[in-house]
């Protein structure tokens, strides 16, 4: 039996002796202290090519010189100690490559180390891969963190390190989010507990405190078999989306109560057509109830006919700025309406209009009108007292010329006494008489007239009279005026009382040059101007203030004053305006303009 | 004493001026086309009444005007007008109409209609 363990062993020790060495998977070579190459292996050969008559630095690195340091060196310095490092060097194609070197030392019985045995493994691949696996890991566009089953930081790629800083070591709950223990809903830790890839959302703070909205993943990294030990958290920076989300709430909730609370109707249909807005202004003023649906056919029905065609085919907004729109009652409303085109990068979103009510403006307007009239009388009233006030001092006068006249028997003055009784009884109901028509607002009454004819019948009435008092009158009238809605009797009182007072003022006037009255009729931009212009005494500054406003007169012993404020009612029911130029000792011009947009009205008479 | 009665209505004129000449004073009055001032210098009157509300000329620039001056400024003025009430517009009124101070007040105001006893007691306080 011992023979042949014997045998056996031998053989076994022949062949370890003779094949191992080059069987071995490491490149191996023998080394002396002066660098030289004795000897090395079949993989050295394969790998790094010929070594006879090399020394190492040649064989290994391609170097013509000791390398720095040397590890050789290092070993033959220090009695039995072995040296493992990471080299880098050439292949025998000059390939660099990077190998784990094994250095150990042979020491013989006199324990005097004469050789150096250096064993070498290629990791070049293995380099190759970690190096990617790294650059993978740096470049990924989110947080890459790896940890551990204790919770623990192990390592994290260099978006992390950027934004967190050096927190390798740390309990990710407390580097984070400065816990003290671990997040009641812990991705990490369910990945940690089931094995499964898990995702969630944290908010954690950064290296320089600002707040970093989170969108996790988690997934288990086995490093031995069973149990996961450690998760690989993948984080993506989420903090910008979330503002924007934030934002768009903002701006919708904003625009949502604009719509809502604005005093204009608005309404909007998609590129559908089909209706996406109707503010509660808007169902107001159709007439709607808060949940009826109303659809685009219905939309079409209420705006003006066609205008929504228009609105589509026209690149800018369309705007009316008088209209009516018909109310799902049939009633029509005067509204102010614009209407526009979306478009977003040339595509068509749809159509959006606005509405404003203009009842209220119109009703505004007939209120001002007569507050207008109504300030009028009241204005009057100061002057008013002081007109009174002459007229009956007037009276006091005349009583008082006839009684003493007749205690003294002066016939002279009776006379006078009673001239002035007289003159201003009558001038007192005259007064009343106009006063009350002017306070009562008598309702005109308006049918189509012409205004040719309401002029030339002032100028004749009034031709007659002017001649004898030496004033010439002249009637001028510019191309064809159309028919106009007016009240005929008015218009012809108020040219009465414009023509009578500029005869008047021509009899005022100083000069014996001969006095004119220009009555003018003409039409400028829809608006129907009566002019009367007169070149007689005209008025001073004073004069003129008082002109429309105050009870007063400058015609002495004639008149009430009260001509022009009839004048002034009479136009404004017409929606007129009245306008006045005058100088002293020039002359003055009265001018009334009626816009035809704004005449009254013909009431719809069935007796007619 | 000679009074100058200023006032737009004829009739207003002949009634005063009448009846202050029945009670034997001397009056004149001013053609309205004719500045006051020369008037004034012309008929030299002891006592000026005059209107406030006149169309053609403001009875209270009239006034001012012979207030700051020295020729006229002694003269003694009564307004008279269809403002009421007569016992407050002295001062009251009058400052509601001008407020410059150095502006004094009138010596007198009449309230239309006129009172012709309420008129010959102011006349005759004046003379006084």
């Amino acid at each position: 039996m011992k023979k042949k363990h014997l045998i056996v062993s031998y053989e076994l020790e022949q062949w370890i002796n003779e094949k191992l060495f080059h069987i071995v998977p490491m490149a191996i070579s023998i080394i002396d202290r002066d660098y030289n190459m004795v000897y090395a292996n079949e993989v050295f050969r394969e790998k790094f090519g010929d070594w006879q008559g090399k020394k190492c630095h040649e064989a290994y690195k391609r170097k013509s010189d000791v390398c720095i340091p040397c590890v050789g060196e290092d070993v033959f310095g220090k009695r039995g100690v072995c040296h493992v490092g990471e080299q880098i060097g050439y292949d025998k194609k000059g390939r660099l490559i990077r190998y784990i070197s094994h250095v150990v030392p042979i020491v013989d019985e006199k324990g005097v180390i004469h050789f150096l045995l250096d064993m070498t493994t290629d990791v070049t691949e293995v380099e190759k891969i970690r190096k990617e696996r790294q650059l993978l890991f740096d470049q990924v566009p989110c947080n890459m963190l790896i940890i551990d089953k204790s919770f623990r930081i192990k390592s994290i790629n260099q978006r992390a390190y950027d934004m967190f800083g050096k927190i390798e070591g740390k309990h990710c709950y407390e580097i984070l989010k400065g816990l003290k223990n671990k997040c009641h809903h812990c991705t990490a830790g369910n990945s940690l507990s089931d094995g499964q890839i898990h995702t969630g959302y944290s908010k954690v703070k950064d290296k320089n405190g600002n707040t970093v909205h989170l969108q996790l993943t988690t997934m288990p990294l086995n490093m031995e078999d069973g149990d996961v030990d450690h998760v690989l958290e993948m984080a993506v920076d989420v903090t910008y989306i979330m503002e924007l989300e934030d934002e768009l709430k903002v701006a919708r909730n904003f625009r949502k109560s604009m719509i809502s609370s604005s005093l204009e109707g608005i309404i909007a249909v998609d590129k559908k057509n089909a209706m996406t807005i109707i503010n509660p202004t808007a169902r107001q003023l159709f007439l709607l109830n808060d949940n009826e649906e109303v659809s685009t056919e219905d939309l079409e029905q209420i705006l003006p006919e066609g205008f929504m065609k228009e609105v589509f085919s026209t690149e800018e907004h369309l705007r009316m700025p008088e209209t009516e729109i018909t109310d799902m009652e049939g009633n029509k409303i005067p509204v102010h309406l614009t209407g526009t085109k979306l478009m977003v990068d040339g595509k068509y979103l749809g159509m959006a209009f606005w509405l404003h009510d203009l009842r209220k403006i119109k009703n505004l307007e007939a209120a001002k009108l007569e507050a207008e009239r109504l300030a009028a009388v009241g204005q009057t009233v100061a002057g008013l007292a002081h007109g009174v006030k002459n007229l009956l001092t007037g009276l006091e006068g005349g009583m008082y010329m006839l009684n003493s006249g007749i205690k003294k028997g002066a016939i002279e003055r009776v006379k006078t006494g009673m001239e002035m009784l007289t003159r201003n009884i009558n001038r007192v109901s005259t007064f009343v008489r106009e006063f009350l028509s002017f306070s009562k607002g008598r309702k005109i009454e308006v049918k189509v007239s012409d205004p040719v004819s309401i002029a030339k019948e002032v100028v004749d009435l009034y031709t007659t009279r002017a001649n004898e008092q030496g004033v010439e009158i002249i009637f001028e009238h510019q191309g064809k005026i159309d028919l106009a809605p007016m009240d005929y009797e008015s218009m012809h009182e108020c040219l009465t009382n414009l023509v009578g007072n500029a005869i008047d003022a021509c009899q005022m006037s100083d000069e014996d040059k001969g006095c004119h009255v220009w009555v003018r009729l003409f039409e400028q931009e829809d608006k129907i101007v009566f002019e009367v212009v007169d070149d007689g005494c005209g008025m001073d500054y004073n004069v003129k203030k008082k002109v429309f406003t105050n009870f007063f007169t400058t015609k002495g012993l004639g008149g009430t004053g009260l001509g022009l404020l009839m004048t002034k009612k009479i136009i404004q029911e017409h929606g007129g305006t009245i306008e006045m130029e005058s100088e002293k000792g020039k002359g003055s011009t009265f001018r009334i303009i009626l816009a035809r947009k704004y005449l009254p009205k013909i009431a719809e008479n069935p007796l007619n | 004493m000679k009074i100058m009665i200023i006032d737009d209505e004829p009739d207003i004129r002949t009634y005063l001026m009448t009846a202050l000449e029945d009670e034997g004073y001397d009056t004149c009055t001013v053609d309205e086309e004719k500045p006051v001032e020369t008037e004034i210098r012309l008929n030299k009157p002891d006592l000026i009444i005059l209107d406030i509300m006149m169309p053609k000329r403001s009875g209270i620039s009239i006034y001012k005007e012979l207030r700051s001056v020295d020729e006229f400024k002694n003269i003694p003025i009564v307004l008279l007008s269809g403002m009421s009430p007569a016992k407050d517009f002295i001062p009251e009124g009058f400052r509601g109409l001008v407020d410059d101070e150095s502006i004094s007040v009138p010596d007198g105001f009449l309230e239309k209609p006129v009172q012709l006893p309420v008129l010959l007691h102011l006349v005759e306080k004046i003379r006084k």
